[in-house]
């Protein structure tokens, strides 16, 4: 017994020494990320972790900047449609792999049938789905032919990432990384960290911060306190109340929208004038600042950001107007009516806090709301039942591709899996727009489909959420609407 | 000896089948990982080949007889959420979580004793009063607020020790400290009130009265008489520390062991890898009672094993 504590000192001062080793590498940032990614694979898996990680290893061949717009990345120009269903793309010359393999046509082709071939199994396919074939033209040009006309293949080609042909069939692979991103990958101690250093030969511009690592911490209090005590130089998901304790808070309106679902074909819900009251009676502004401190952005009566595609910027949130509300709920004979509002607890940021604000709100216009809260599989059957729709269901829908196609086809559209309305002339909208390949004309077709949802009120829009990051007083960095974390657009002060 | 063994080992088979089998049926009662761990957004057929890629559209009857069949071979299968083998994600955690309970565990038996000693010597007195009032508070604080109260003072604010992770011998400190707390606070109190018993025995007061020395007869003769109880509270605070407190201690300090890997499961509803933690937390816990019952007959040789 004596003997253990001479030892726990001396572990304790070796501990220091290796503490204080690591504390003063310059050019390092850490990163601590909510869970571990469960592969490095960065094709196979629908997964935050492997995403934020490989997101600085791998290149796609198209990208976003920072505020969303799709611009080209390992193509040299804008993809070309030669036909309906065919893309041609060119790619950029010169660039090599990781482990110097070249990127050309041989290993974009490869990428492509790897992600879609149905023995990969790949988690990702439901963004890659239209994507019929990818035939090479010469050693730098690629054509990709989709299942019938798909306007959004750029969006979906900004999700593909470029893996090496030959090392990516090594067994190795998924654990160690091979890409042609301005990041190579070091080392993977599981359950631990990961190391990225920088990769000299980037054929852009050279990254500015030489090595980093990935830390996994489940815990939000614990993020917040390797933020403070200065092991971590960015955390996500920091919680709206905590912003003030951190050096700095950087916050970037986010993917993400919560939203209730109005049930149009029945109960108190299926007369417009009630759905209308509903979106009156709501405080949104209220909601922005009282539950989520200012870090949260009024819905403009759209399940869309204004960086998406398809956002209509001539609609905008329904006003606060309680003596409205109760008018149109008169008129309609439902004052003293019961709504349902379904919801669950704990899935998302504050989701409890906004059902039970939202029915103040709405039982502060004279109707009574029934607040229902289930636990999130029990919540899910309720969401996707498409017998019998509850008069109101909270959701949050979150959109990566940044075009309305996602949303609306699941939301919008009667039959989606999570939408309360029958209207086929929204529906003929919503396909119509699918497979039209014209800019402008399916942009029209959008804003119509908007406009319509929001004059039917299917929908009470309540918030664009801020994605948050708590980021140490060195470093300097702007977040990004896509919610990426590239640390090539990062610099230490 | 042996035969002992055995028939224990039945015992604890039986208990660790029951469980398992309690796991296989509530998790497939009340989840669908199908629903969870796809996006919101995926279509019915997505869902339905996801389902059939995870086969649990077979059958439920067909599932069981295939996950009895795993057991045997100490195989669950693949973990829905990390594809890879749930035992082999199993084993590399273990470790991790046998190391800080036994070191949490293990910490607060070697205080305890000294303190539940101090205790007892004059019952009553200012040293015994301010260690019940002390253990009390440790009783009654809850683990994770304790933890993130210790990362505030010792890592945010003194900077002595690291906030999270497994990279250092360091790292250990905090979360083995946290697991000791309330354990040490329960068998203080357990060595004291047993020493008060043992040291008001007629034996003490002739031993005291042949004149042997004051340490051997409190730290030999009367201690090994009064750790009885104390070594079966430890048994129960390990097997707690493996079963119940990791699942806090791991998540607040990102330690990744099987406690915090059970939380991703769950959130995940992973169920072929919540088999497989259950599973070995089950074994565990029959292990570690055969190994108290086993300390018992060396504390005192008097007890046979029956």
């Amino acid at each position: 017994m004596n003997r253990s504590y001479p030892l726990l000192l001396t572990s304790l001062t070796v501990a220091f020494v290796i503490l204080l080793a690591g504390a003063v590498s310059a050019q390092q940032v850490t990163i601590a990320l909510g869970s571990e990614p469960t592969t490095l694979d960065p094709q196979l898996r629908e997964d935050g972790g492997e995403r934020a990680v490989n997101d600085n290893i791998y290149e796609t061949l198209m990208v976003r900047t920072p505020d969303g717009k799709l611009v080209t990345g390992l193509a040299a120009a804008q993809p070309e449609l030669l036909d309906p269903e065919t893309w041609e793309v060119k790619l950029r010359p010169g660039i090599k792999f990781h482990n110097s393999e070249p990127f050309n046509a041989d290993a974009v082709v490869y990428s492509v049938k790897r992600i879609i071939d149905p023995k990969f199994n790949s988690e990702q396919i439901s963004f890659f789905e239209t994507i019929k074939d990818a035939k090479k033209v010469d050693d730098l040009t690629v054509r990709i032919t989709t299942n019938g006309p798909d306007p959004i293949l750029l969006s979906r080609l900004y999700w593909m990432k470029m893996v090496p042909p030959g090392f990516s069939q090594d067994p190795k692979f998924a654990e160690s990384p091979v890409g042609t991103g301005p990041y190579k990958f070091v080392h993977w101690n599981r359950g631990q960290d990961i190391v990225l250093a920088a990769n000299k030969d980037y054929w852009g511009p050279a990254p500015r911060i030489n090595e980093v690592k990935y830390r996994f911490v489940e815990e939000p209090g614990t993020r917040l306190a390797g933020l403070k005590a200065g092991e971590f130089d960015v955390i996500t998901n920091l919680l709206p109340e905590f912003t003030q304790q951190v050096p700095q808070a950087i916050h970037i309106l986010g993917l993400e929208h919560p939203i209730i679902i109005l049930n149009a074909d029945g109960g108190p819900t299926q007369d417009v004038r009630v759905r209308q009251a509903l979106n009156y009676a709501v405080d949104k502004e209220a909601l922005a600042e009282g539950l989520f401190e200012g870090f949260a952005q009024i819905a403009q009566g759209q399940l869309l950001s204004p960086s998406f595609f398809g956002f209509n910027k001539n609609v905008h949130a329904y006003p606060y107007d309680p003596d409205k509300a109760k008018a149109l709920l008169k008129e309609a004979g439902a004052l003293g009516a019961t709504v349902e509002l379904i919801g669950t607890a704990g899935r998302w940021l504050k989701d409890r806090e906004l059902l039970e604000a939202v029915a103040a709100f709405w039982d502060a216009v004279g109707l009574k709301t029934k607040v229902r809260i289930f636990e999130f599989n029990e919540y899910l059957n309720r969401l996707f039942d498409r017998k019998t729709r509850a008069d109101a269901i909270f959701v949050v829908s979150s959109n990566e591709l940044l075009d309305a196609d996602k949303s609306f086809s699941a939301y919008y559209r009667a039959g989606g899996i999570g939408s309360s309305n029958s209207d086929q002339e929204l529906a003929a909208l919503i396909d119509k727009a699918r497979t039209e390949t014209d800019f402008s004309r399916r942009q029209a077709l959008y804003h119509q489909a908007v406009k319509r949802a929001y004059d039917q009120a299917y929908f009470v829009w309540l918030l664009n959420i801020e994605d948050i990051y708590g980021v140490s007083a060195r470093l300097d960095w702007q977040g990004r609407v896509d919610a990426k974390i590239l640390v090539s657009e990062m610099r230490l002060r | 000896m042996g035969r002992y063994f055995l028939k224990r080992l039945w015992h604890g088979a039986g208990v660790i089948f029951g469980v398992t089998i309690i796991v296989f049926v509530v998790t497939r009662l009340v989840g669908d990982p199908v629903k969870v761990m796809l996006p919101l957004e995926a279509t019915v057929e997505q869902r339905a080949a996801f389902e059939k890629q995870l086969g649990l559209d077979r059958p439920i009857p067909v599932q069981f007889i295939e996950f009895m069949g795993g057991i045997a071979r100490l195989d669950f299968g693949d973990s829905l959420w990390q594809h890879r083998p749930a035992m082999q994600i199993v084993f590399e955690k273990l470790p991790l979580t046998l190391e800080l309970s036994f070191l949490g565990i293990g910490l607060a038996l070697v205080l305890a004793i000294p303190l539940g000693i101090i205790a007892a010597l004059r019952p009553g007195g200012l040293s015994d009063r301010s260690t019940v009032f002390v253990s009390l508070i440790g009783l009654s604080v809850p683990q994770f607020w304790l933890g993130l109260l210790l990362i505030v003072l010792f890592a945010v604010q003194l900077h002595w020790l690291p906030t999270s992770g497994i990279a250092t011998p360091a790292h250990i400190i905090l979360p083995a400290v946290t697991m000791a707390l309330p354990a040490l606070a329960r068998m203080v109190m357990i060595v004291r009130s047993s020493m008060i018993d043992e040291l008001n025995q007629q034996y003490v007061k002739t031993a005291f009265a042949k004149g042997l020395p004051f340490y051997r007869v409190v730290g030999i003769h009367a201690l090994r008489n009064a750790s009885l109880p104390v070594v079966t509270l430890g048994g129960w605070e390990l097997i707690r520390a493996v079963a119940g407190y990791s699942v806090v201690v791991e998540t607040v300090f990102a330690w990744p062991g099987l406690g915090l890997t059970a939380i991703q499961a769950i959130e995940r509803e992973d169920l072929i890898l919540l088999q497989a933690i259950v599973f070995t937390v089950a074994v565990t816990v029959v292990l570690i009672n055969i190994l108290m019952d086993v300390v018992y007959t060396i504390i005192d040789p008097r007890l046979k094993l029956a």
